[in-house]
């Protein structure tokens, strides 16, 4: 019931205002973890862009261009929903990527023009993770309902960001 | 204070004679040596807009510190000053206005509400008169400043999403970056009407003069080039590309800056010949970029890591990094 209400929101949000990127301000949102494994370790399960499967409710990536920066990837969730994302940046010896969410409903992610930068630090034998992004809110003009405000859009992001970098962990300190 | 201002004065009319580059170039060299070696040198600071934070920071930029940090609630964004460089009018794009800064006492002394979403943000250097870029129409405000704060005086039809200002020196001439129309509006300012628009690159953002008001640059975000329009002529006349999602411009040194808000970098070029020739790495996002008044540093705002970039525009090198509130923004004309 909330789903179809948010879409028809979006729907309105479409027609009004489709020429409209975003609205003036941008939020941004980072979380870390630690995660007792070495960072070549971490860097195998999220420094491939094609293969989301580490990001939770991801089922299937499908993409082309590997890992060379403008690749892009579609992401399958659970319940059939898609996000199209391209890879902006990529070093391999950094071990960081960036990308952007190119086409996302906003009932799946509340946020327009998204950007979000994947960084991994090994310390010693422990690697520190971190997932940031940047956005505006999903609805494109003044006086937001409350699903698709700055608050709405953070709190869907780090809600994310949290679960993923859980998911990271658990995997990376699984066995070898 | 009083001989801090009337050296600023000198120090601007040698500036604007020096149509001959060379000569004037040396006069104005030397005047820049006279007055780093005096006691009375000029403070120079950065008026910062941190959006997320709610606040206008005032930065030494020689001692990189925040002096003050203005509360200015509302999502401050743009800003610009006035042509005595005594007020700032900061946008507050959440908060739907324009609040006024005392910058002698660092305090908001008006606030006017606007309707729609006023960011971009630029004032007549002869006249004083305030231009309010409506993100969500086709409008731009004209407010008169007074000794009560700012009054609504009128609007001047544009294209969609008016976004960066500018106006000639000879404070004849308004152009506005239309970011949905990729064009730029040419507005005769006695007439308060459009009298030529002119196509650029895709979303145009930053718009930015050169010293002599004949060439406008723009930033276009969505195709990663910088837009040269010959303002008499009314047309684009070339482009250079930059890095990913490119934002505002700032001029020094005869060379031209660009943040690139994806790359992380600031693009310079040549202005005459619109050849790339660097890109200097910054910090997370930047986004406002503005050169000093003696034109020895080019200030870039990084609004994802929270701080400010300090670039020697002649050897294109990064000389500091000051923290920041969050989110900084300093979109428009930042610098005194």
């Amino acid at each position: 019931m909330k789903f179809r209400t948010l879409a028809a929101v979006a729907a309105l949000a479409t027609v009004t205002f489709a020429a409209q990127a975003h609205g003036p301000t941008r939020q941004k949102v980072s979380e870390s973890i630690e995660i007792n494994a070495p960072a070549d370790k971490v860097w195998a399960i999220v420094g491939n862009f094609q293969d989301g499967s580490w990001i939770p409710l991801v089922e299937k990536t499908e993409g082309k261009g590997g890992n060379e920066v403008k690749a892009t990837r579609t992401l399958t969730l659970k319940g059939g929903a898609t996000v199209e994302e391209e890879l902006a940046k990529y070093d391999a010896e950094k071990k960081t990527l960036m990308y952007r969410i190119n086409k996302v409903d906003v009932k799946t992610l509340p946020v327009n023009d998204y950007s979000s930068t994947i960084e991994v630090e090994g310390e010693g034998d422990k690697t520190k993770m971190t997932w940031r992004g940047a956005f505006y809110r999903g609805y494109m003009n003044n006086d937001p309902p409350p699903e698709l405000n700055d608050e709405a859009a953070k709190k869907a992001v780090l809600g994310l960001y949290k679960a993923g970098l859980e998911n990271v962990k658990a995997k990376a300190e699984k066995g070898s | 204070m009083m001989r801090r201002v009337g050296v600023l004065r000198r120090f601007r009319g040698v500036r604007r004679l020096s149509s001959s580059p060379i000569r004037g170039g040396r006069a104005y060299l030397a005047l820049a040596g006279l007055l780093a070696c005096g006691g009375t040198a000029l403070a120079q600071e950065a008026l910062v807009t941190a959006q997320l934070g709610n606040a206008v920071e005032v930065v030494d930029l020689a001692s990189r510190k925040i002096l003050q940090s203005i509360p200015v609630p509302g999502a401050p964004a743009g800003i610009a000053l006035s042509p005595d460089r005594k007020t700032a009018y900061v946008t507050r794009p959440e908060g739907h206005g324009v609040s006024v800064i005392d910058l002698a006492a660092r305090k908001v002394t008006a606030s006017l509400d606007l309707p729609g979403g006023p960011l971009g943000i630029g004032v007549n250097p002869k006249s004083g008169e305030v231009y309010v870029a409506d993100w969500y129409g086709t409008r731009v405000f004209v407010l008169r400043p007074g000794a009560e704060g700012l009054t609504l005086e009128g609007e001047i039809a544009t294209g969609q999403s008016p976004s960066g200002i500018a106006v000639t020196p000879d404070g004849a001439t308004l152009l506005v970056a239309n970011r949905e129309s990729d064009s730029v509006s040419i507005i005769d300012v006695a007439s308060r009407r459009e009298t030529r628009r002119v196509a650029v690159g895709q979303h145009p953002f930053g718009l930015t003069l050169s010293a002599d008001g004949a060439t406008a640059y723009t930033a276009n975000v969505v195709s990663n080039d910088v837009s040269a329009i010959d303002i008499a002529a009314g047309r684009e006349t070339g482009r250079v590309a930059t890095g990913q999602r490119p934002y505002v411009i700032a001029l020094a040194a005869g060379k031209g800056f660009v943040t690139d808000q994806y790359s992380n970098t600031v693009t310079v070029f040549d202005p005459a010949s619109l050849k790339r020739l660097a890109a200097i790495d910054v910090g997370d996002h930047p986004e406002g970029i503005a050169a000093t008044r003696d034109g020895r540093t080019v200030v870039v705002a990084n609004w994802g890591d929270n701080s400010l970039s300090l670039i020697d525009p002649s050897t294109l090198t990064i000389t500091g990094t000051v923290e920041t509130g969050d989110g900084p923004r300093a979109f428009g004309d930042f610098l005194r």
